[in-house]
């Protein structure tokens, strides 16, 4: 053990203040079963464990450059299982907000995504899968957009084939204010979308 | 049943296992009148199904002889196997307590010869070895049972399985009439030591307990490993009988878990390492891996974790195991989980699996009983104001025999002293 | 008492079937000379029972001799009363379970056994329970005004009996009278310490004598009659007691081993000055008094380290907890870092270790490297092992190093003691080292008038502790018992608990010892061993050898036993040369005409025989459920039972070997640091003087390999049929023993 970083209780108490949930990571007791129920942990830089560890010992910069707040998909496999109770969905998502809020925008295209999904459900209470993906992939520009969708050409055509994907427009759905009203109510606990 | 002779300075002891055995004999060698009473046909409790006891590596039946003979040579207590309580009212020095005798089928006139089991030809799961193999209808519940004289299992009662089993008796031992009967006690106090329960361990769906044959739980481990159990204390693979060479012990399975079981249980750590010595000694290749959080080897029991970890075969791995997948083909097992001591991902096939599962308060809620105080896992609690029940062993905090006894015998004190104040 | 002596076959349960009655009961009446013989198909039902109570009316029976199954199943049944004298042959599980039927092996081994029973009975005398002219005092000593302490001494006048406590202070109270609050059941919050409310109870009852700034002189005698002389504030008192409970509790390891900066920065304390210090108002720094913004906790300082503490005193963890919530109560904005290696919150304090993580309390698991003043705050400098980072902890105003519990019997340096003349390992002047495990080795405390040294023997780490899972408050001393944290470290709700269990001990002594009759493991017989002192030729042996100090030596040599210490194990009779120790009921030349009961066949007619001396309380059960498991062996073999394989005396290989007998196994506990004899040495003894048996054999010109001797567990009984089976070979291939037909 060659490094030699001091402990900085400065960025615990700044996430207790300003991340939603922050507090709870107080209650981590360091087992790891997040790490291992995590369905993405293979492309996660650190698990959740290690997240709460580092901001415990005041590692700002790597905690909020994390690629791994941004990552959470809600499968709420972690959070279900951890046997300390942590919502650790909750704080991943919160340290990402947190992160965005603050300028820092580790994996951009997470968070076009994750506001172009929210806008479309908001406009149409529905995903058109093709829509959503040319807007996602031709967030960065037409070239970039080009080469994406011809990465994903193959899975498209799949789809197609498979009735996931239909070749018309997605229609509104039934009900449509009342679906508006609920997310309107969430845009306020601040809890959901991901503004960029 | 005939009436049993009790007065408000006899004390009763409900569970005659370890703890109950104990505070029944401390008390009767002490001077007092005990009746204890027990729902399994047989004494001992829990640890009956223990094949050693950490750290001495011993039999838990050596300690059982002793105390059965000191039971044995004691005309002060008098004990009832298949018996519970159904009620209790009153306080301190003057309890009515209603027992329940349950039918045993077979009479004190049993001499244990064995004819009525040879005949038999119904085979029913063992519980004594929560299963894992069968049993004639009419046995004795194990070798070392005490008393000493076999049971009819009530599902062949009515038969004519029973009846061949009733002729083939020559002491007339066997009566298929016997009913349920109650009988009222009155007693000065009572002592509550009917122990726990092993935490359902199916509970914890992620570990595949019940649907995956190899993942046994630390109770079934040491069925396995005693000598009277379903493989003859030969440590096999459920699923094909195959011996191991690769096993892992998770820690905390449920314990310490708020899904689950909040608090932790003080004893599966060092039951399983005392379980790796069982295994390191059939299996001289065998490797094996305890999965934990935190070792919990306390007071002088550290001495035995830092025996078991000098042990090239024994590797301790920091890690709260998240899945367990069955390889169907062959039967073995997919670890997943994190090392947090390196951050690497943890993905590991095993033999077999053992569930280092906790203990569950025996529960004592009884209709009209005068109230017990308990905390919110069931555990019963002190209570200053409400004397003359006193728990003994584990339905007061999750431990260990040593402690269980420790405890036991200090229950034994308060009981009599409430008997004493009348 | 005139004997008449009956006997009674059982024909139930296969015995029948596998032997010839008939010829049985012919030779019990011709041969060995018992008036009634008869035999019952149910002996133990109730009509076999009224036929033996019959005959006791109408003939006189007082010796009732029983051939059926093993004494350890049907006791109550055949229960005569305590002036009969009843003998069990066991012929169903050790001869007809585990022999093939109607062989004239078989046969044989049941003649045998009929020959060996009959014998014994014959010797055996009606008991009597030693009383002694003295009058028993039931009062109870307890030595040490702790909570252990002040604990027993109010539980056993709650049982209406009389304490005396002794303590060295001027106050009673010890640790918990320093603390400023307790961590307890439920687990959930602090509580009061609730000391000075037990001190004021102990106190005022009247059933307990308190001795402060008092020490125990001495203390002679024997439960039930101890004699203690207490030196209380210069006077010497004696006080008569029947039992003693030791309660001295422990201290705090000292930190100044450790490498951790304490006694040299002084901001470094330990866990048990940070308790004073917060039971007397404000945490702050020893430096300057200023108040405490960030502690650092160290936990194990020096515990579970091969180094000082090798063992884990299972309190510290708990205690840093609390006292990190006596730092929030103080400030809320204050920091705690508690640096561990395990959490060892147990049972339901997990979920105070949930409240600490709820107050914000950082936990680091690792371990401290350095620790570093600089400019008035320490700087702790940590292997942090799952970040995996050696971390510097800045900022510090005070460090508390979690120290364990060192037991108040373990000595500082080992003592050494005058050895005999030509000891080995003894230096110029003829001193020696201790044992642990002898009597010599603890720090003063009993001051025990006992030939075997003052104090309680220990074992590993300086705890006077029996090491028994199923019998923890046996001590090696009869009727001395500990509790608390001298016994093992423990925390505050279990030194309360183990207090009321010594306590129940105690008065379960008193008892005990004023009727006459053992204590644990042999709780309840009245037998106890006679000297006949007129043989004894002062070899000290008997004293040397009683696992339990129970004799003491005149200054000639001369034993003198005390009856209420004994355990009744035998030890000492077995290791008199001169046979002079003798119970009514089991004896050297009890056993020795047993072993002439046996009938040994001539030399041609190939018919080996061996005795197997077994240990009562393992081995024998274990060869009935090798029975039950219907095991079968060579049926050349006989089996005596034995009160501990200690009580073995070597006379009877000598009687053995002179008659003929072929081999001898002898199947006691296991020994060594994990013993399980539950006369804590009985079958380490019978080894070593079976060591020394090679001069008998020798002497006989026979060899070595016919005595065996091997550990056996009750649950080892698998393996019976292959130790004797392989055993039998060992002889085969010696050939007869020549000594056949002498």
């Amino acid at each position: 053990m060659e490094t030699n970083t001091s402990y900085d209780p400065s960025f615990a108490r700044e996430v207790f203040e300003n991340v939603d949930s922050g507090e709870e990571i107080k209650m981590c007791m360091q087992c790891g079963m997040c790490a291992a129920s995590c369905p993405l942990r293979e492309h996660m830089d650190y698990p959740p464990r290690q997240i709460f560890s580092m901001i415990r010992a005041g590692k700002r910069d790597m905690v909020l450059n994390a690629n791994s707040i941004m990552m959470c998909t809600s499968c709420y496999t972690c959070q279900v299982r951890c046997p300390r109770g942590i919502p650790v969905i909750d704080v991943m998502h919160g340290l990402a907000h947190y992160a965005i809020s603050k300028g820092i925008l580790t994996r951009k295209d997470t968070a076009v995504f994750g506001r172009e999904f929210w806008q479309q459900i908001y406009k149409t209470g529905r995903i058109d899968e093709k829509d959503l993906s040319r807007r996602y992939f031709f967030a960065d520009g037409i070239i970039t957009g080009i080469k994406k969708s011809l990465q994903m050409a193959r899975m498209g055509i799949i789809m197609l084939l498979h009735g996931r994907m239909k070749i018309l427009p997605e229609k509104k759905i039934k009900g449509i204010k009342s679906l508006r009203s609920m997310l309107d109510k969430a845009m306020q606990t601040g809890k959901g979308g991901s503004e960029v | 049943m005939a009436e049993v002779e009790a007065t408000n300075q006899t004390l009763l002891v409900v569970g005659g296992g370890m703890s109950g055995i104990t505070a029944a004999l401390e008390a009767a060698e002490a001077g007092y009148d005990v009746i204890l009473i027990e729902k399994n046909p047989y004494l001992g409790g829990r640890v009956t199904q223990l094949y050693q006891y950490f750290p001495k590596l011993c039999p838990p039946n050596c300690g059982l002889e002793i105390n059965f003979r000191r039971m044995k040579l004691n005309p002060r207590i008098r004990f009832f196997t298949l018996a519970e309580v159904e009620k209790i009212s009153g306080e301190e020095g003057n309890y009515n307590v209603t027992v329940k005798l349950n039918p045993r089928f077979i009479t004190e006139k049993c001499t244990c010869c064995g004819k009525c089991s040879d005949v038999c030809d119904t085979e029913i799961d063992n519980p004594f070895n929560f299963g894992m193999d069968k049993i004639k209808a009419v046995y004795l519940p194990h070798e070392f049972a005490f008393p000493m004289r076999y049971v009819m299992d009530p599902s062949i009662v009515g038969t004519d399985e029973a009846k061949k089993c009733k002729d083939a008796c020559k002491y007339d031992a066997i009566d298929l009439d016997m009913k349920a009967t109650t009988f009222d006690l009155n007693v000065g106090a009572i002592v509550w030591a009917c122990g726990w329960t092993p935490y359902d361990a199916s509970k914890i769906e992620y570990y595949g307990f019940g649907r995956y044959k190899n993942v046994i739980t630390n109770m079934m481990m040491e069925r396995l490993a005693s000598p009277n159990g379903p493989t003859a204390g030969k440590i096999l693979r459920p699923s094909d009988g195959k011996e191991v060479k690769n096993v892992a012990f998770i820690q905390c399975a449920g314990s310490r878990d708020q899904n689950y079981l909040p608090y932790c249980s003080g004893v599966c750590c060092l039951a399983s390492m005392k379980q790796s010595t069982y295994l390191r000694d059939q299996y001289p290749d065998c490797n094996i891996t305890i999965f934990f959080i935190d070792i919990r080897a306390l007071d002088r029991l550290e001495d035995f974790y830092t025996k078991v970890k000098e042990d090239e075969k024994v590797t301790f791995i920091k890690s709260k195991i998240a899945s367990i997948t069955e390889d169907e083909a062959t039967g073995d097992l997919l670890l997943e989980g994190e090392n947090t001591n390196t951050g690497e991902r943890i993905q590991m096939t095993f033999d077999m699996v053992v569930l280092a599962t906790g203990m569950v308060p025996n529960s004592l809620d009884l209709e009209s009983a005068p109230s017990v105080s308990k905390d919110e896992y069931g555990f019963m609690t002190l209570d200053p104001n409400n004397t003359g029940i006193y728990g003994a062993g584990c339905v007061k905090r999750p431990t260990d025999v040593a402690s269980s006894v420790q405890d036991a015998t200090g229950a034994a004190l308060r009981a009599i002293q409430s008997v004493t104040r009348r | 008492m005139e004997k008449k002596a009956a006997l009674y076959i059982c024909t139930g349960c296969g015995i029948g079937d596998a032997l010839d009655i008939d010829s049985l009961k012919e030779l019990a009446t011709d041969d060995l000379g018992v008036p009634i013989c008869k035999d019952h198909p149910f002996l133990c039902g109730a009509e076999g029972v009224d036929l033996i109570k019959k005959d006791i009316q109408d003939e006189g029976v007082n010796t009732i001799i029983i051939a059926g199954c093993s004494g350890r199943v049907n006791y109550d049944v055949f229960n005569f009363g305590p002036d009969k004298i009843v003998e069990r042959i066991n012929l169903r599980e050790q001869v007809a379970w585990c022999q093939p039927p109607k062989e004239e092996d078989t046969q044989m081994l049941a003649e045998d056994y009929l020959r060996m029973g009959c014998s014994k009975a014959n010797d055996t005398e009606p008991l009597e329970p030693y009383i002694a002219e003295e009058e028993y005092s039931k009062d109870i000593l307890i030595v040490g005004g702790g909570v252990a302490g002040m604990t027993a001494a109010l539980e056993i006048a709650k049982a209406g009996r009389k304490a005396i406590l002794v303590e060295k202070e001027d106050k009673l109270g010890g640790f918990l009278g320093k603390m400023k609050k307790l961590i307890t059941m439920p687990y959930k919050d602090l509580s009061d310490t609730g000391a000075e409310d037990l001190i004021k109870e102990v106190n005022e009852n009247d059933n307990i004598k308190v001795y402060t700034s008092a020490t125990v002189a001495k203390i002679s005698g024997s439960p039930g009659l101890f004699t203690a002389e207490i030196s209380a504030d210069g006077n010497s008192v004696q006080e008569r007691v029947g039992s003693v409970i030791q309660a001295t509790g422990w201290t705090p390891y000292d930190a100044s081993k450790l490498n951790l900066g304490y006694g040299k920065i002084k901001d470094v304390i330990t866990n048990v000055e940070m308790e004073e210090m917060a039971a007397k108002g404000k945490i702050t720094r020893p430096s300057d008094g200023k108040e405490v913004k960030n502690v650092l906790f160290v936990q194990c300082a020096g515990s579970r380290d091969p180094e000082h503490l090798p063992y884990c005193s299972s309190y510290c963890c708990l205690a840093s907890l609390k006292q990190a919530a006596y730092v929030k109560e103080q400030n809320p904005e204050a920091v705690n870092y508690i640096v561990y290696k395990d959490m060892r919150t147990v049972g339901q304090a997990e979920d105070f270790y949930r409240k600490a993580q709820e107050d914000g309390d950082v936990f680091i698991r690792g371990s401290i490297v350095n620790i570093n003043e600089n400019g008035g705050k320490l700087s702790v400098e940590t292997d942090d092992e799952l970040l995996g980072e050696r971390v510097n902890i800045e900022e510090i105003d005070l460090v508390v190093l979690a120290v364990g519990m060192v037991p108040t019997s373990q000595p500082d340096q080992i003592p050494r003691i005058q050895a005999p003349e030509g000891t080995e390992g003894a230096d110029e002047e003829g001193m020696i080292e201790v044992m642990p495990d002898s009597g010599f080795f603890a720090k003063s405390a009993l001051n025990l008038e006992y030939r075997q040294g003052p104090e309680l023997p220990t074992l590993k780490y300086g705890f006077p502790d029996s090491h028994f899972i199923c019998f923890p408050y046996e001590t090696r001393r009869t009727g001395i018992y500990t509790a608390g944290c001298v016994r093992r470290p423990m925390e505050v709700v279990k030194a309360k608990e183990d207090a009321a269990g010594a306590a129940m001990k105690a008065i379960q002594c008193c008892e005990a010892s004023s009727q006459g009759v053992a204590l644990h493991p042999r709780a309840g017989d009245i037998s106890y061993p006679e000297f006949n002192m007129q043989r004894c030729t002062q070899c000290k042996r008997c004293t040397e050898e009683c696992p339990f100090g129970a004799i003491n030596e005149d200054e000639k040599g001369n034993p003198l036993p005390n009856p209420t210490r004994c355990r009744r194990c035998g030890v000492c009779m077995g290791a008199c040369p001169e046979r002079i120790i003798s119970f009514k009921n089991y004896s050297v030349g009890m056993i020795g005409n047993m072993i002439k009961a046996i009938e040994v066949p001539e030399e041609d007619e190939e018919k080996p025989r061996v005795i197997a001396f077994v240990c009562e309380n393992d081995a024998y059960p274990a060869i009935d459920m090798a029975a039950i498991k219907r095991m079968q062996w060579s049926p050349y073999v006989r089996f005596i039972p034995v009160r501990c394989l200690g009580s073995i005396n070597l006379v009877w290989v000598a009687d053995a070997m002179s008659k003929g007998i072929d081999g001898l196994l002898f199947l006691g506990c296991r020994h060594g640091d994990d013993y399980q004899c539950h006369f804590i040495k009985g079958s380490e003894l019978a080894e070593t003087r079976l060591g020394k048996v090679s001069e008998t054999l020798d002497r006989l010109a026979l060899e070595a390999e016919r005595v065996k001797f091997l550990e056996i567990g009750i649950t080892d009984y698998n393996r019976i049929p292959t130790i004797i089976n392989e055993f039998m070979e060992t002889i085969d291939e010696l050939g007869p023993n020549p000594y056949k037909g002498w």
